[in-house]
């Protein structure tokens, strides 16, 4: 989605807020900052359960969001399932078994799912043939569809997708907040979050724009 | 925000007067919005959705309350019947609006269209409730 916004006047709007940043809100980037073909990844699902792997904060439920997003665009139905509790891995294997024909069953954290569980969604989903993708920090055993990884490159293309920060974030906090983090990309975008609180505060802009 | 998804010309403008027209309101006031759009193009809305909230924004789960929402799908309320609409409610007491460090805490009023092929575009414009300072940080330095 593009768009314009009207409000008040007051202190520059931090661009690294969660409404701004928050899986789904951004396209899924390559390793060079690219976005990703999804219609190539949603090609390559085949039924039964399969992977997209990475660690923390390496866009993993940004590229599944994006996934049902595509499905949904050629009118396959999905559902996401965002595993927190019993409850929501009750649902995911009821809308594995009740799934229809090219449906998309989408699971964001299939490692808080509870014993027993993977193994019951895997066999559901080979015999029901549907097509179940889901996230995970580890090889779970089923095919991975994409490996997510993190590079300054990402960094800095998700900063220039986002609204202006006003020159109060340089080259250099971008190459710093990604060392400081180990490349997690959430954590690094908090990092520049608190940079620009501070320095909105301070009245300050950076010398040192962004290259 | 203005939103708008695929387009094959350019987004609608929105243009939205507030009662207060410096959009600052205090608790229990009543808040009127009149809104005009232009430049719809040939596709026309089916539906319209008026509303007024608040959210967070911040680092962040988001949170979000909706004081006032009405759809409109009667053809005479919608372009090119009307150019636009106004809608309003009386503001709670709760809650202000706030510019934290962590959390802030926003009020806009929002009128999001509907077109028949699926797309929908949202138009968000913001204003005030209440005159709480914004917060300052404790040593407000760059690093």
């Amino acid at each position: 989605m593009t768009g314009s916004r009207s409000e008040p006047p007051r202190l520059p709007r931090n661009p690294f807020t969660t409404r701004m940043t928050a899986p789904g809100r951004l396209p899924p980037l390559d390793a060079a900052g690219s976005p990703v073909d999804l219609g190539r990844v949603l090609d390559a699902l085949q039924p039964g359960v399969s992977m997209i792997e990475g660690p923390h904060g390496h866009g993993k439920t940004t590229l599944l969001r994006a996934v049902c997003a595509e499905a949904d665009s050629r009118h396959r139905p999905f559902d996401f399932l965002a595993i927190r509790s019993i409850s929501s891995a009750l649902t995911t294997v009821t809308r594995v078994l009740f799934a229809g024909q090219h449906a998309v069953v989408a699971v964001d954290g299939w490692e808080e799912l509870p014993a027993g569980f993977p193994i019951l969604i895997r066999i559901l989903a080979r015999w029901k043939s549907v097509v179940v993708v889901a996230t995970a920090h580890a090889p779970a055993g089923v095919p991975v569809v994409a490996r997510c990884v993190a590079t300054p490159a990402i960094l800095a293309a998700i900063v220039g997708r986002l609204p202006d920060h006003h020159g109060l974030i340089s080259q250099h906090d971008l190459d710093e907040v990604f060392v400081r983090h180990a490349g997690n990309l959430r954590e690094a975008l908090y990092d520049l979050y608190d940079r620009f609180e501070r320095r909105a505060a301070a009245g300050v802009a950076h010398p040192r724009p962004i290259a | 925000m203005t939103s708008l998804s695929e387009s094959h010309h350019g987004p609608p403008r929105v243009f939205v007067t507030f009662s207060n027209t410096d959009r600052r309101y205090e608790p229990l006031d009543s808040l009127v919005a009149r809104y005009e759009v232009d430049g719809l193009g040939d596709e026309m809305p089916r539906a319209v959705e008026h509303s007024v909230l608040w959210y967070t924004e911040g680092k962040g789960e988001e949170d979000l309350g909706v004081l006032f929402f009405e759809r409109v799908t009667d053809t005479e309320r919608l372009p090119p019947a009307v150019p636009g609409e106004s809608f309003g409610c009386t503001l709670p007491a709760s809650p202000l609006s706030y510019e934290g460090v962590i959390v802030k805490i926003r009020w806009c009023v929002r009128v999001r269209f509907f077109f028949s092929g699926g797309r929908d575009f949202v138009s968000e414009h913001e204003f005030t409730v209440g005159t709480v300072p914004p917060a300052r940080m404790p040593h407000a330095v760059p690093l």
